[in-house]
């Protein structure tokens, strides 16, 4: 059975991007087959990052306007064979698409594809409400600030009203430094208010943002790191499998740390 | 900037501004009343289609599997189109719509094209149904989380199963009970009725408001979580434990607010002050909302 996942946040700048790239990229790793859906019309950004963005010929309009088949406008991955990318027009505006006409899309992609991923854009206006219209399920991407969590909170009611039954919650960019020092809102907090199951936590990293420059998604890097785990762990869980989640507070356990409470025994 | 806050307008609610869609069982009738508008505006069905499709799905579940829906459409306009996603949403709750009754002449061509039974009220007869609408409703039950950008308005007590996030907010004519974390905006006694209260498993709102007095108030001792009360006294609004309550506290007539000094009950043992209860975690409840 296929299925369809819309990520999305309300709040900009958390990484629903970031998450469409790497997850669908670990899903297909996994032998899956991917589609990635890029919703978010005249702010395309899901091809930058997954350094697909010279390859672009035919987008989703084109295909929609009768230009070219479903099948032309999609960009394979030549890394990762199994994953796909609808791409967004560029040159148009949100408006330019209507949720029956993205339903035809995803309906289209389904018969071909296990997993439909698409990229949702900020806010809660008509670009929300195309990319949620086809998906059965929602992944929500937050990081521990207020206005981030706040705003997840509302799409989460939007999206209860809708047809999507489904609803699971991804903290993103946590730094366990912070939260040691009570800087930041705790996983318990986001959990307490949101009150919907966690898919997993991805915690903050440089190396992301030199994967985003490059184009190259980070769970492809050969040298493994904390994000990649985090992400290939989501894709699993996704898959079934009943993973523990990272203990990324463990990084605060240095040998100095360890020593003091070793000697605060005696 | 400076130190002065701003006058905050802030009035009583009209009982139309609270209409919000209702459901109702009436002995084997299952009616659905959609709200009289103050004013039309262009959202207008929008909003309503989402304000039906959460009271369908997050009240109390009273009815039984594919029983018959008669729909109150009151003054709105309806079109065929808009009659057939009601029937649909309807109809994913295993309901079933067969009748609608409206003042508008166009609805009414639109349901019987559709199929539906129509009665068709004049406008005098539902402004007759309106004025008993002057009174309180029952309560509305609802078994959800009050999410941000959520506003629930009821002419009557709203109880809630869940919690009440920031950026929620629950206007009630009568008293408010929230069996869960209160930290939106709980607006009870909205007609200016000062004797209703504010019931919360956790107390730690955005903002209370009681009939026209607003309060801020302080976070709880995250060591000590305690059902609590927040209810008008002549000083403003305050909050006590939710136990005894009503045993320790009485709704004064004359001063239009709640009296917490100890009722003289004869005492055959020593007991702790009834006063202990009240908490003092108000930061401004200034009887004029003059610098909330």
């Amino acid at each position: 059975m296929n299925r369809v996942i819309v990520i999305t946040s309300g709040k900009g700048g958390v990484g629903k991007t970031t998450v469409t790239a790497n997850l669908g990229t670990a899903l297909a790793s996994l032998g899956r087959k991917v589609a990635l859906v890029d919703a978010d019309f005249g702010l395309r950004n899901l091809d930058i990052l997954l350094g697909l963005e010279q390859r672009i010929v035919y987008t989703a309009l084109d295909v929609l306007a009768g230009e070219c088949s479903l099948d032309k406008a999609l960009v394979r991955d030549k890394r990762v064979p199994n994953l796909v990318l609808l791409p967004a027009a560029q040159n148009r505006t949100k408006e330019a698409i209507t949720p029956e006409q993205m339903k035809e899309l995803v309906e289209q992609l389904s018969k071909q594809y296990d997993y439909i991923l698409i990229d949702c854009p900020a806010g809660i206006e008509m670009g929300f409400r195309n990319a949620i219209a086809p998906a059965q399920e929602a992944i929500i991407v937050t990081t521990p600030e207020m206005s981030a969590v706040r705003d997840a909170d509302r799409v989460v009611g939007l999206m209860e009203s809708e047809q999507i039954k489904t609803i699971h919650l991804i903290i993103n960019r946590l730094r366990p430094d912070m939260i040691k020092l009570n800087q930041m809102i705790s996983i318990e907090d986001i959990l307490d208010l949101l009150v919907i199951p966690l898919l997993g936590i991805v915690p903050d990293d440089q190396k992301i943002i030199v994967s985003t420059n490059r184009g190259e998604p980070i769970v492809l890097e050969e040298q493994t790191s904390l994000p990649a785990t985090a992400f290939k762990n989501i894709a699993a869980r996704l898959e079934g499998k009943n993973l523990p989640f990272l203990d990324l507070m463990a990084s605060q356990d240095t040998i100095i740390n360890r020593l003091k409470r070793f000697l605060n025994r005696f | 900037m400076t130190d002065e806050s701003s006058d905050v307008e802030f009035e009583a609610i009209s009982s139309a501004q609270l209409d919000q869609v209702k459901l109702k069982q009436e002995g084997n009738k299952f009616i659905v009343i959609l709200p009289t508008r103050v004013k039309e505006h262009p959202n207008h069905w929008e909003e309503l289609w989402q304000e039906l499709k959460y009271h369908l799905k997050h009240s109390e579940r009273t009815w039984s599997t594919q029983q018959v829906v008669y729909l109150q459409a009151e003054d709105h306009l309806l079109d065929t189109r808009q009659l057939q996603n009601l029937a649909e949403v309807l109809q994913e709750v295993d309901l079933k719509l067969i009748s609608v009754k409206t003042s508008r002449r166009q609805t009414a061509v639109a349901a019987a094209t559709a199929g539906y039974s129509v009665e068709q009220i004049n406008w005098a007869t539902s402004f007759k149904e309106k004025e008993e609408e002057a009174n309180i409703a029952e309560p509305l039950y609802l078994k959800t989380t009050i999410r941000s950008g959520v506003e629930v308005r009821h002419n009557g007590t709203v109880i809630i199963l869940g919690d009440v996030n920031p950026g929620g907010s629950i206007v009630a004519r009568g008293d408010i009970i929230i069996w869960g974390n209160l930290r939106g905006i709980a607006h009870a006694g909205s007609q200016g009725h000062r004797e209703s209260r504010i019931f919360a498993l956790k107390m730690e709102p955005t903002q209370i408001r009681i009939a026209d007095i607003v309060a801020r108030v302080a976070p709880p001792d995250p060591e000590d979580i305690q059902p609590e009360i927040a209810y008008l006294t002549k000083e403003g609004i305050a909050i006590a434990r939710a136990l005894n309550f009503e045993k320790s506290h009485r709704f004064a007539e004359s001063w239009g607010s709640w009296d917490d000094t100890p009722t003289d009950i004869p005492k055959t043992k020593v007991e702790t002050p009834a006063k202990f209860s009240i908490l003092n975690r108000v930061l401004k409840s200034p009887s004029n909302n003059k610098d909330i």
